[in-house]
């Protein structure tokens, strides 16, 4: 029993209960009104009927040519809402409007490799690992990655160390009937964040 | 474009200067390019910048007004012109510079785009949309003509421009209309024109049209992958009266296409209930039909829910919901249902965390009957072996909880049932003992019910025993669970209300707040955060949390509004609305102020009462005191767990009992408004000087706003004195009497150029026009006769001496004895604020205020003399609290919980850290105190 509504600019008064969460970067205003002025759609929140947030999606559409894609930057659901398939419910949105109005070839994310509850979750809503990306983390702090990968899953025993594989897992969309945007064996790919866009 | 600049090196290297922050760099090379080049306006323009960065605004703005005296056209020099001025704050130099350089080169679109922009910075969306009209008229693009329409929409959100007059809200839509369907490209272009097209609809009344739209295929398609749009669609469904007509497509939805969104299960319910929820007197037909309509549903939601099992709860809470809403109109056939729903709610969905939460509302409604079959049905849950059973368990408990009456609830069963959760919650931690540092324990929530116990039978007895075991085993809890936030909050709460604020900013610290959160959590720490900053130490600890938590709203001023810029570029219109709303309620956060006061309370305390302190000070509390104040505090963050026969958590740990609001803030400008304006010799040309930037906007929903500010201070409405403690009521009066003691000596003395020698009239003092008085009210011709101090003023000290002395010898806690030595102090600052002018001797002799000066003088000395007895009793009180017994004491009242968990050498170590920080803000507010007699002698 969720509320399934678009992520507006005025949850950041309300998303403390999510935020507060150690995997669940709070960003500055920037970060968020950006993917709110470009992809809203890509954006949507569950809500109980309190009204209280259970958690939300931050996504957007990238890439060139037929790297054309739907990306998960941000999946975060609040402790006290897991185990209730809510994360299952935004990625569906979010695989169905990347299909059907931005007409992608696929979705992706990144997860952290030592994050196997992340990684089996994902294989069970369909994704594949395509590759693995090695990331430093400069003195400026985590990388674009691993930015992304801490919001991106719910459950994780993970510790953040000086140097992270990050799963770069994806899956195909109608436009890629044939299933060109994935591979077997991306596991045994590894590359360096330099190389990926 | 300086192209030919661009390729000297030495222009390179300013402009790296300028990208890397290197302002001095920057500086240099635009005096070194001046001296080749000093009409280059884009130099100029770089050097303001830097100018500006370094902060020296002056020098930034008068090159700005030499600049802009120029009339540039070049991008580059606008663009480095447009930063410059935003960072100074004067939007308004940007509007105008854009449209003159529009009108010197009228067919270039991107100075027309600028001008737009600009205008939609300050939010002045009359002028935007006029700008609008002409890029259309121009440029002949769709988005300009939406643009247009959408600048319209917003002069008609009432938080964008309230100046806009209800009469033209019609007027304004239906030319938006118009426009939108004269468009040559139908709305269905983009998911976003489809949203502005039926939103004019919607405001126009126009249901029937925005729902044919909706249900063509290209309308079905649109809502089909945008939320916002569907959104929008049911509002439209329900205002057109097709309550039913939705219902029956939201079944659909559910069955054929598994869709589980709860809209869609309130859809349903809705339709069921429609035929009596739309009429006001239901027939007796309309209430059988509306029983016809339940049955099918309940066969519906069942269907659903047999379908869905385990998989998802939403069938079950739709039956749930269905029967309480049946109950509430008395078309219940089954006394019973609710409660066998309930039951069996609980066992299908008794482990997930959200099974409490979820079931509340049935609770609620159960009669006694029910309550007690529910309670010994809960009682059967106890095990904790298993994951599955303790998360049982844990809502069993909660729900038990949730349901006792004020009778069951003495202080002696509230330490049984903490006993009973910590036994519990020892037993389930065997199921986390593997976890990572970072996960949180499963058994977490039943640490927090003992807590909630512990502060309960705190709140009944008034023992503070319960108090240190609430702290105790939260402070266990964090041992063994350092990410549960709860914990640390509910730690901030009660460490606040001991007396121990050093621990709880540790707490906060380690929350990590950050961002937009200092906004909605930093209450937590800052609430009457002069009760315990040491500024006048010179301790500067919670000033710099204040100016640290205010960095989000510079950095919301500055960026805000450049996203909705930028969806105006990107048309993405259904954001712009929230955009200008986050701005809005960021810009005039109540938090804000709240703070913003805190932090002036704090610097009177530490600095000299100067000239310029009490300036500033007066032109910015001013303000504030126009402002319409949105409340964005997140008080939901804090847990609770208690009866619902008792009040929150929240409402039991605020300190002194009450939190400040708006209220409370209005009457604390007062006080400080009043007490600088008196100090103040500032006219308003000085006061100009003072302001950086445009002035900001006044809200005209602020009735008072309108009133003269001599009447706006005087101002004392029950509502906002009932905010403040009667400590703080007790200053407010003192204030007001000194002031109006005082006033008029101020008034005659104070140099007064821009207010003629009595002319009779009241002045209506507007802070927002140029020729103003700066709220000081007429000059007198004739010297004020010298009066008698009033009794409140003379009396005050004394009787804030008595409070402290009474509240001593009741061993209140240490805040409350804080709090009244703080506000004493407090009365002594504003004291002496409002009596530094009499210091002059020259003064006093020309005005011949030889009786005035010896009252103030008594006063004042009446006032060492007290405080000098609050510091050395305080003083002796941190002695005591300090002491080795003090901690035993703690020690023994935790006693009870000492096993093989939680050990005597912990309780002794968290003992030893609440009474040293105890001493410690006691110790210091004794010092401070002392000090600031000896700085105001």
């Amino acid at each position: 029993m969720s509320v399934l509504r678009p992520f507006r600019a005025t949850d950041l008064f309300k998303f403390n209960n999510i935020n507060m969460d150690i995997w669940t970067e709070t960003y500055g205003i920037s970060f968020y009104l950006s993917y709110l002025a470009r992809w809203p759609d890509l954006c949507c929140a569950q809500e109980a009927p309190s009204g209280r947030m259970m958690g939300y999606i931050i996504g957007k559409a990238e890439g060139p040519g037929t790297d054309w894609h739907g990306h998960v930057t941000a999946l975060t659901v609040a402790p006290e809402y897991r185990r209730l398939s809510l994360a299952r419910k935004m990625m569906d949105l979010l695989e169905h409007v990347s299909d059907q109005s931005y007409r992608g070839y696929f979705v992706d994310l990144y997860v952290r490799c030592t994050n196997q509850a992340a990684i089996t979750m994902y294989e069970r809503l369909g994704y594949s690992v395509y590759r693995r990306v090695r990331e430093y983390y400069g003195s400026l702090g985590l990388g674009r990655s691993a930015k992304d990968e801490e919001d991106a899953f719910e459950n994780t025993g993970a510790p953040i160390d000086a140097m992270a594989v990050f799963t770069d897992m994806r899956k195909p969309l109608s436009r890629d009937p044939y299933r060109r945007s994935v591979r077997p064996g991306g596991r045994e790919i590894v590359v360096s964040a330099h190389d990926v866009s | 474009m300086h192209t030919q600049y661009v390729l000297l090196p030495s222009f390179r290297t300013l402009i790296e200067a300028i990208d890397t922050g290197s302002n001095k760099t920057a500086l240099s090379s635009c005096n070194k390019l001046l001296k080749k080049q000093p009409q280059n306006d884009l130099v100029k323009a770089l050097k303001a910048l830097a100018l500006s960065r370094l902060q020296k605004f002056e020098e930034a703005g008068a090159l700005c007004e030499e600049i802009l005296a120029s009339k540039p056209t070049d991008e580059s020099t606008l663009g480095a012109m447009s930063h410059t001025l935003r960072g100074l704050g004067r939007h308004m130099d940007i509007i105008t510079m854009y449209e003159s350089a529009w009108k010197q080169q009228p067919g270039n679109e991107e100075l027309a785009i600028q001008t737009f922009s600009a205008n939609a910075r300050t939010g002045n969306w009359k002028l935007a949309q006029q700008v609008a009209i002409r890029l259309h008229k121009q440029f002949k693009e769709d988005r300009y003509l939406y643009w247009n329409v959408f600048c319209a929409v917003l002069q008609l959100e009432q938080a964008s421009d309230p100046t806009t007059l209800p009469p033209l809200r019609p007027v304004l839509y239906k030319l938006a209309h118009r426009l939108i369907t004269t468009s040559e490209v139908p709305s269905f272009y983009s998911p976003d024109r489809f949203y502005v097209h039926i939103l004019i609809l919607k405001e126009l009344g126009l249901y029937e049209e925005a729902a044919a739209l909706l249900e063509s295929e290209k309308g079905k398609d649109i809502c089909g992958r945008s939320l916002i749009c569907d959104e929008l669609r049911r509002e439209i469904w329900v205002l057109k009266g097709s309550v039913k007509e939705e219902g029956q497509r939201a079944q659909d939805r559910i069955l054929k296409k598994d869709d589980r969104n709860w809209l869609e299960f309130l859809s349903v319910l809705n339709a069921t209930f429609h035929d009596i929820n739309s009429t006001e007197e239901p027939t007796e037909e309309t209430m059988a039909a509306c029983q016809d309509q339940i049955n099918k549903t309940q066969v519906f939601f069942a269907e659903i829910a047999d379908r869905d099992g385990a998989r998802d709860r939403s069938g079950p809470l739709a039956l749930l919901e269905l029967e309480l809403r049946a109950r509430k109109i008395a078309l219940s056939i089954d006394p019973s249902a609710l409660y066998t729903l309930t039951e069996s709610y609980f066992q299908q969905y008794g482990d997930k965390p959200c099974c409490y939460e979820d079931l509340l509302p049935y609770v609620a409604d159960f009669n006694v009957e029910d309550l007690s079959r529910w309670t010994s049905f809960l009682r059967m849950y106890t095990l904790s072996d298993t994951l599955d059973d303790l998360r049982r368990t844990t809502n069993a408990l909660k729900l038990i909880r949730y349901s006792l009456t004020p009778a069951e609830l003495t202080p002696e069963s509230e330490n049984a049932r903490a006993a009973q959760y910590m036994d519990i919650y020892y037993n389930g931690l065997k199921h986390g003992k593997d976890l990572a540092d970072t996960e949180l324990q499963h058994a977490d929530d039943l640490l927090a019910l003992a807590a909630h116990a512990f502060v309960n039978s705190w709140k009944i007895s008034g023992d503070q025993a319960n108090l240190y075991n609430a702290i105790t085993v939260l402070e266990f809890g964090l041992t063994r669970s350092k990410q549960a936030y709860q914990f640390r909050l509910m730690l901030i709460r009660i460490y606040h209300i001991l007396g121990a604020p050093s621990l709880a900013l540790e707490h906060y610290r380690l929350l990590n707040v950050k961002q937009v959160q200092t906004d909605t959590l930093s209450h937590f720490i800052l609430t009457r955060a002069s009760t315990f900053a040491l500024s006048s130490l010179g301790d500067l600890t919670y000033s710099t949390e204040c100016i640290e938590a205010s960095q989000i709203y510079q950095s919301n001023s500055l960026d805000t509004a450049e996203f909705v810029i930028r969806a105006f570029l990107t048309e993405k219109y259904s954001q712009i609305a929230d955009f200008v709303t986050l701005e809005d309620r960021l810009d005039n956060s109540l938090q804000r102020d709240l703070m913003k006061m805190e932090h002036v309370r704090m610097r009177v305390a530490h600095e000299p009462i100067s000239a310029e302190l009490v300036d500033v000070e007066l032109v910015e509390l001013k303000f504030i005191f126009d402002r319409l104040h949105y409340d964005n505090r997140d008080f939901d963050i804090l847990p609770n767990y208690q009866p619902r026969s008792q009040p929150t958590f929240n409402e039991q740990t605020k300190m002194f009992g009450k939190i400040p609001g708006k209220g409370w803030l209005w009457m604390f400008l007062k006080v400080y408004i009043l007490a600088c304006r008196h100090a103040s010799d500032m006219d308003d040309t000085a006061e100009e000087k003072l302001v950086l930037g445009d002035r900001p906007k006044t809200n005209p929903n602020i009735e008072a706003v309108k009133l003269p500010l001599q009447e706006r201070l005087a101002m004392r409405p029950q509502e906002e004195l009932d905010e403040l403690t009667s400590d703080e009521l007790a200053l407010v009066n003192f204030e007001t009497s000194v002031a109006e003691w005082l006033g008029p000596h101020h008034d005659f003395i104070r140099p007064l150029p821009s207010v003629e020698h009595t002319n009779g009239t009241k002045q209506i003092e507007n802070p927002h026009t140029t020729n103003g008085t700066n709220g000081h009210s007429k000059k007198l011709d004739e010297q004020p006769t010298s009066k008698e101090p009033p009794e409140i003023a003379t009396q005050f000290f004394d009787e804030m001496k008595q409070r402290f002395d009474t509240a001593l010898q009741a061993s209140s806690l240490p805040p409350e004895l804080l709090h009244i030595v703080t506000l004493t102090q407090e009365a002594f600052l504003l004291f002496a604020i409002e009596t530094t002018r009499f210091k002059s001797s020259a003064v006093v002799k020309a005005h011949k205020l030889g009786a005035v000066v010896q009252s103030i003088k008594d006063i004042r000395s009446k006032a060492a003399a007290v405080l000098t007895a609050m510091s050395v009793e305080l003083d002796k009180l941190a002695a005591a609290d300090g002491s080795p017994e003090r901690s035993q004491v703690f020690i023994d009242a935790c006693q009870p919980l000492v096993a093989s968990e939680i050990t005597e050498e912990f309780v002794s170590e968290v003992a030893k850290k609440v009474v040293d920080a105890r001493k410690q803000i006691v110790e210091g507010i004794a010092k401070g105190v002392a000090k600031v007699c000896k700085n105001h002698a």
